[in-house]
């Protein structure tokens, strides 16, 4: 590990800062006011401290996580705060109940999805490496499977739905296929019984079993 | 302590092959000996509110004793918002409550202080607790859970939250909750489990090794997506509303985006806060979110709302120990679950990865106290010997534990050739506000659910049992909160209760100028006085 200081520039402010240290870090450590833009601190799980990243000396602008990539000399960084959209896609989860209705859907609720133009924006805003544009694709298809595991791992960043230029929201159109496939596939043998069993009132809790010294081991 | 070079080389030639250590003292003298709680700055008796003389951890009872952020004037005049149900926090238990409520009709407005889902929840990586299995049941998780947290809990609390385990299953299911199935069979086939520290069945429902990322991107996108709950971002509350008859009848928030505060009227008050790690009690670094500050429970202490456990605090025994920038960061239990050991700096194992945390935890702090450590750049801890488990389990790190792969790349470290080194981090609030089945508190009008409350995992909280208490006690309380939503407003709603708050403080000899709560960790650089321009306690003071 390196103690050495580097020089950055974030949102606006010269920040010198060790280069073991995260963006975030460095932003608190040289007494940024940090109220917004930050969550998980470190752990890349919530998405919240989006930002623009360019790299000294290149022109492309990446989308990265501030609390996951270390600081470099020379690097301008811009926190990216999201909006919400004025008219979100709109659905209720409790009224899909036919599986075989699943194409439609997909396309009620995400008319845009069909238009995608392959422009690969959503591509290289997503900070983890998600294959999106794929992903969008299998939904329309109705590859939902594929889509599913295509969005896996995202964490709702929302940096490909302030990218896409069709407004497709691609990040809720996968949760969206995500869920319905849970909530219409998804029926576990044992917790099916086991739901009986306490329904019917056949299995019930003794809480003085605790107090007999003998218990269980 | 032993240097990393040594180390490694001498748990390189064991090839996971670890003589176990034979001089573990019995589990009272080990966490009397070694835990923070015991070792760590000692309780001190509350010297006001309804728990006076109780023991509290020290820092934590600093937070609690702390004048009101703001007075009377400071909200003059301030926007008034009224709704059924105000929830307070944007994690999992609050989600579950605001959704709960407003399926029963209820209108509901869910404040957060960062933005919707920043919480504990969505770092939760282990699983949720439910005993589907044919050998498992709820006596059995019952009993588990109570004997894991020392018998301290509430055992009502826990016997209610065991049997509420698998429909808390099927209510997320519903929601379009993934979890993990053997043989990638989703009908009618089985809930892959694994085995939480302490227990006696394998219990542990997941998805992945991040069940809480998968949880709480459902609950957020259905209460988003609801029309009966209206979301505020970025509105911490820094008050509580009481009325003459020291009800709870709302909270004052402060919009962090427009620097002014606004006063929401409820019929019921939920709070759902979470916990406390970013206060790094006893200098502890710690796994929790950034929002992480007890306000919640600063907030219904000064209200009159009961407390218990506030001494007990759980060290998670696997954070990161080295590189120091990530000191803190977690490696779920699921990777001991799966079998990866723990080993000092004389390539022994010491305990049984397998006991519940604060055992584990302790045993790593001893090993560290009696210089069988391994220090590395200054950072001092065991190893969690992942190599091993990815020789006996190929392919884990890709399909299991992706997390885990995801941290040890920031490390820079190659899972699969290096191991990790670990030492304990601030985790969980063991204890916090006393509530009752349905998460109503001392304080009529206020109902307390996930970390914020206490009485469920006792002194010691198991694996897989924080996701499970959000989801059973979010929808308890916010179906009981619902069932208020005919009642009349109060007449009043103000701050009344902090002026006798006030006189405590002076009569207990506390002063008046330390506040609460803190709102944000230090680093944060944020003092609501400037930030807000307060009349009270500026010279100009007044609007922007």
């Amino acid at each position: 590990m390196s103690d050495d200081k580097v020089s950055l520039v974030i949102e606006g402010r010269e920040v010198s800062a060790p280069t073991s240290a995260s963006i975030i870090q460095a932003y608190s450590a040289s007494g940024g006011q940090l109220v917004t833009n930050v969550g998980c601190m470190g752990q890349g799980v919530c998405g919240s401290c989006r930002c623009m990243v360019r790299r000294d000396g290149q022109r492309e602008v990446s989308m990265e996580l501030a609390c996951e990539t270390p600081v470099e000399a020379g690097m301008q960084v811009a926190f990216v705060s999201y909006f919400q959209p004025k008219r979100p896609h709109v659905y209720d989860l409790d009224t899909l109940t036919d599986g075989w209705q699943i194409l439609d859907a997909i396309d009620e609720v995400f008319p845009q999805a069909k238009h995608c133009r392959h422009c690969g924006g959503c591509d290289r805003a997503c900070p983890r490496g998600l294959d999106v544009q794929k992903g969008v694709e299998y939904a329309v298809s109705g590859d939902v499977q594929a889509a599913k595991d295509v969005f896996s791992e995202c964490i709702m960043c929302n940096l490909c739905t302030l990218a896409c230029p069709e407004r497709i929201r691609p990040n809720h159109l996968g949760l969206f296929v995500r869920r319905a496939l849970a909530a219409l596939t998804l029926r576990p043998v044992e917790l099916m019984r086991r739901l009986r069993q306490i329904e019917s009132g056949q299995l019930t809790v003794d809480v003085s079993a605790v107090d007999r010294p003998e218990g269980r081991p | 302590m032993i240097p990393f070079e040594p180390a490694l080389a001498r748990l390189r030639a064991a090839q996971g092959d670890y003589p176990m250590r034979g001089d573990m003292p019995p589990v009272s003298e080990l966490l009397g000996r070694f835990h923070p709680d015991s070792i760590g700055g000692q309780p001190v008796p509350l010297a006001v509110g309804v728990n006076a003389g109780m023991l509290c951890q020290p820092e934590v009872a600093a937070r609690l004793q702390t004048n009101a952020l703001i007075d009377d004037v400071d909200i003059a005049g301030a926007e008034t918002l009224n709704t059924d149900i105000l929830v307070i926090g944007g994690g999992g238990a609050g989600c579950a409550a605001a959704l709960t409520a407003a399926a029963a009709g209820a209108r509901v407005l869910l404040a957060t202080k960062l933005l919707l889902g920043d919480s504990n929840t969505v770092m939760a990586e282990g699983g949720i607790q439910a005993a589907v299995g044919a050998d498992d049941s709820p006596q059995r998780h019952f009993e588990d859970t109570y004997r894991a947290g020392h018998r301290a809990a509430d055992k009502h609390l826990v016997a209610q939250m065991a049997l509420d385990g698998p429909d808390a299953i099927r209510w997320l299911i519903k929601l379009g909750m993934a979890f993990d199935t053997v043989d990638d069979r989703p009908f009618g086939g089985s809930l892959r489990r694994k085995t939480p520290g302490g227990a006696t069945a394998p219990r542990i429902l997941s998805y992945r090794d991040f069940t809480g990322l998968e949880m709480m991107r459902v609950l957020r996108e259905a209460v988003a997506l609801h029309r009966g709950i209206r979301v505020m971002d970025r509105s911490p509350a820094v008050e509580l509303l009481s009325d003459d008859r020291g009800r709870c009848v709302g909270a004052v928030l402060y919009s962090v985006e427009h620097h002014r505060f606004v006063l929401v009227r409820s019929r019921r008050t939920v709070l759902a806060t979470g916990g406390s790690g970013r206060l790094h009690l006893n200098g502890f670094p710690t796994s929790n979110h950034y929002g992480a500050t007890a306000d919640g429970l600063v907030l219904a202490y000064r209200i009159g709302a009961k407390l218990r456990e506030m001494d007990s605090f759980q060290y998670h025994p696997t954070g990161i120990a080295h590189p120091a920038h990530l000191a803190g960061g977690l490696i779920s239990e699921a990777a001991r679950s799966e079998g990866a050991k723990l080993v000092n700096g004389l390539g022994e194992r010491f305990v049984e990865e397998l006991k519940p945390r604060d055992v584990v935890a302790s045993a790593i702090l001893r090993e560290c106290a009696e210089g069988r450590g391994v220090t590395r750049d200054g950072q001092t801890g065991v190893f969690l010997d992942v190599p091993s488990l990815v020789r006996e389990k190929p392919g884990i790190l890709e399909h299991t534990l992706i997390s885990l792969a995801h941290l040890a790349a920031k490390c820079r470290v190659d899972p699969a050739a290096e191991p990790l080194l670990v030492y304990p981090t601030l985790h969980y609030q063991n204890g916090g506000v006393a509530i009752d089945g349905d998460g109503q508190t001392a304080v009529p009008g206020l109902l307390c659910v996930g970390e914020v409350s206490g009485g469920i995992h006792g002194r010691n909280r198991m694996m897989g049992n924080a996701l499970l208490d959000i989801v059973s006690f979010g929808r308890r309380a916010g179906a009981k909160a619902a069932e208020a939503f005919a009642e009349p407003y109060a007449s009043r709603a103000g701050i009344g209760h902090i002026h006798d708050w006030q006189r405590q403080l002076t009569l207990a000899g506390l002063p008046l100028d330390a506040r609460g709560p803190q709102v944000f960790p230090p680093y944060g650089n944020f003092d609501l006085a400037s930030d807000a321009r307060l009349r009270s306690r500026t010279a100009q003071g007044g609007a922007r």
